[in-house]
């Protein structure tokens, strides 16, 4: 009776404990989000991305052009940012973004944050960033919802440098249409919202222009396609699989070559990885270019290839950069605007929009759409994998 | 006609696999009458350690033995490295609970499963792993082969058919040739008769688990050398191989194999001629239809008792 007196005394205790360290965290957020920042000192940058775990890659990949924007930009601007590092494997599910977040929200110097990568995270995040002031901003989170429609997933305080996927999809299908003159093509999701939203987005601009489609879908478990192989017609042109992962878009493409299948796979940004999907032939897009092709940045890639000697370039940094460059931008416009202070951190926020940058590292001048946190004018681009496998800018 | 040859190809290749892994599920519940829920995890581990072998010998581009030799060296160490993980299991999750109310393996059983495959995914990560069968031999396995009609019958797809025929036959010489095999049937029957007439039962338990779980390792191979593998995808295999396990009728090393040749070829068949995103759900109400109508499966016996 005793023991059972003491352990109900104890559950109690900890779920006491558990509401105080709740409500003290936001208490703490909320004094965080209307304090003021002096912008002599050292001021902090958060970065929120996987940097471990299967998609450690292109954390490490947004990592590493983060901390080379930082080093760049911030001492001409007369900053001094410290960055702070948010790991969020995939493999923790997206709430792990707001988990993340909220320690971030608690440094009442961090005034800005790269990311969330992806968009769960960033669904899963933004309101309590948005709440505590600050302003974050993905480059790689492309789920159109985030910033359409009545039901936005992502608050005003998001914002992000790539495209969403309702220009991927369209991008794609005119694509097939005006460079590979399809006239059959099949389009495969996999009952989640990424896929069915590029799919349905792509497959509405290729009726229009009189392509035949016919759509199949598939469980996101499933890895071995051969009976969905079997069923794609022998005259079909191209088979658009929007998979997030890379090694099913390479055996779907092996599996339609041993059933004498001429279709090509075309792959969205999901499959984008030069080691993982490299079946000569393919296509794969990408919310950014290849900026080894781009004249401009070629100054910028050689210091990070310096800085960065056994790093291999891939489509996830550079927009890291660019948006660690808008940040900072915005940081500097809002110090300037309060004379050297912030009233609060929610003033780098209402800067973000008013950001200009002439030439861009992912090529051209960049901005932000009057109407939504997304680029004005940005594009998603094709990339045919070569027969050593390296990705070739096509469109 | 070339679409059925096909489908039926496909079912076939799939088929042999989930016969695979409903044999393990059988030769435990065969004579512990426990459902061993962690066994499609096993699968799982069976595909990683594969990888892992192929990776240390070179990877599929550029192997350091013959594609042949290396076949058989990967399959082999799957099916090592899952016999003494099946062991593992049964001694320190199943045993202690032997003489427990039927609940409490079973519980254990799940709690092992999920065990398993958030240990695999915390080590390795959730990435998907790709054997890349298709650079063994510049796609050899994939282009050579045989046609019937105008389908092509790939050597990588009769590798894995003879392969899994090949363990199934072994299997079966063994359980009825043998006095290990013999012994098992007997602790099948009635497992305190058997002890009393001197059969170690819980070295019969054992070889259950090794035999088992060494072809559910083969079977993660096998699968793995034309899908990609990953940490979360022996439940819904492990789920496949139970239902091909009852439709058979759930310990009967015939009905195993004959249950995963039929969920294979059902799987395939619905794909092929409905739809692609029914295949899973049709496993399900294949699986509940036996339970309702045929609890026995195909080959079982009904289980009358006496009230």
């Amino acid at each position: 009776m005793k023991a059972r007196a003491v352990a109900v005394l104890a559950l109690i205790a900890a779920v006491a404990a558990a509401i105080a360290a709740s409500t003290a965290g936001a208490g703490s957020s909320a004094a965080t989000a209307t304090q003021a920042v002096s912008c002599s000192g050292t001021l902090k940058i958060g970065i929120i991305t996987p940097l471990t775990g299967g998609a450690g890659f292109l954390g490490q990949e947004q990592l590493s052009w983060t901390q080379y924007a930082l080093s760049r930009l911030a001492k001409p601007l007369g900053l001094k940012v410290q960055l702070v590092r948010g790991d969020t494997p995939v493999e923790k599910g997206p709430g792990e973004g707001l988990v993340v977040a909220q320690k971030m929200i608690a440094d009442s110097r961090l005034v800005a944050v790269i990311g969330p990568a992806t968009s769960g995270a960033v669904a899963s995040a933004s309101s309590a960033l948005a709440a505590a002031g600050i302003a974050h901003i993905s480059p790689s989170a492309t789920r159109t919802s985030l910033t359409y429609g009545a039901n936005k997933e992502a608050t005003s305080s998001f914002f992000r440098v790539v495209p969403g996927d309702n220009i991927q999809g369209p991008t794609d299908a005119n694509f097939m249409v005006d460079k590979l003159n399809v006239k059959k093509v099949v389009l495969i999701d996999f009952q989640e919202p990424y896929s069915v939203g590029l799919a349905d987005a792509a497959q509405a601009v290729l009726r229009r222009k009189g392509v035949e489609t016919i759509r199949q879908s598939t469980s996101v478990n499933t890895t071995d396609f051969s009976s969905l192989v079997t069923r794609v017609p022998n005259d079909a042109d191209i088979v658009f699989f929007p998979t997030q992962q890379p090694p099913d878009a390479q055996t779907f493409g092996q599996q339609l070559l041993e059933q004498g299948k001429r279709a090509k796979v075309f792959g969205g940004d999901g499959a984008n990885s030069p080691a993982q999907f490299k079946l000569a032939g393919s296509y794969v897009s990408n919310f950014a270019p290849d900026i080894s092709g781009v004249a401009s940045s070629k100054a910028l890639l050689d210091g990070w290839k310096k800085a960065n000697p056994s790093a291999s370039l891939g489509s996830f940094g550079p927009p890291a950069y660019l948006a660690t460059q808008v940040a900072l931008q915005a940081i500097k416009r809002a110090c300037v605007a309060g004379n050297g202070k912030m009233n609060a951190r929610k003033d780098v926020v209402k800067q973000v929009k008013k950001v200009r940058i002439p030439s861009s590292i992912l090529g051209g001048a960049f901005r932000f759409s009057t109407k939504t946190n997304d680029p004005l004018n940005a594009k998603f681009y094709i990339f045919q994998i070569q027969s050593n496998g390296t990705y070739k800018l096509v469109g | 006609m070339d679409t059925f040859i096909q489908l039926t190809l496909n079912g076939l290749t799939l088929g042999s696999v989930y016969a695979l892994i409903a044999l393990g599920y059988s030769l435990v519940y065969g004579i512990l009458k426990l459902l061993n829920f962690a066994h499609g995890d096993v699968f799982m581990v069976g595909s990683f350690i594969g990888f892992g072998a192929l990776q240390l010998l070179g990877g599929s581009a550029d192997p350091v033995v013959p594609v042949w030799l290396l076949l058989i060296l990967i399959t082999l160490a799957a099916m090592a490295g899952c016999a003494v993980l099946g062991v593992a299991i049964e001694r320190f999750a199943y045993r202690p609970l032997r003489d427990a109310p039927r609940i409490a393996p079973l519980i254990s059983a799940l709690g092992v499963s999920f065990f398993i495959a958030y240990s695999m995914q915390l080590l390795f990560g959730a990435d998907q792993r790709d054997y890349d069968a298709f650079s063994m031999s510049d796609g050899a396995l994939f282009f050579n082969g045989f046609d019937i009609g105008n389908v092509r019958v790939p050597l990588l797809r009769i590798i894995i058919i003879v392969s899994a025929f090949v363990l199934m036959a072994l299997l079966w010489m063994l359980v009825t040739r043998t006095r290990t095999g013999k012994a098992m049937q007997a602790t099948s029957h009635d497992r305190e008769a058997a002890a009393m007439m001197g059969i170690d039962i819980d070295r019969v338990i054992v070889f259950a688990f090794v035999l088992g779980s060494a072809l559910a390792g083969a079977a993660g191979v096998l699968f793995a050398l034309r899908a990609p593998t990953f940490a979360a995808i022996g439940f819904l295999a492990g789920l496949k191989g139970f239902t091909a396990a009852v439709i058979g009728g759930i310990g009967s090393i015939p009905g195993a194999m004959a249950g995963g040749l039929i969920l294979g070829f059902a799987e395939a068949y619905t794909q092929g001629y409905i739809s692609t995103k029914w295949s899973d759900l049709l496993v399900f109400v294949i699986l509940i239809l036996f339970m309702l109508f045929r609890p026995q499966g195909l080959f079982g016996k009904a289980d009358i008792r006496k009230v």
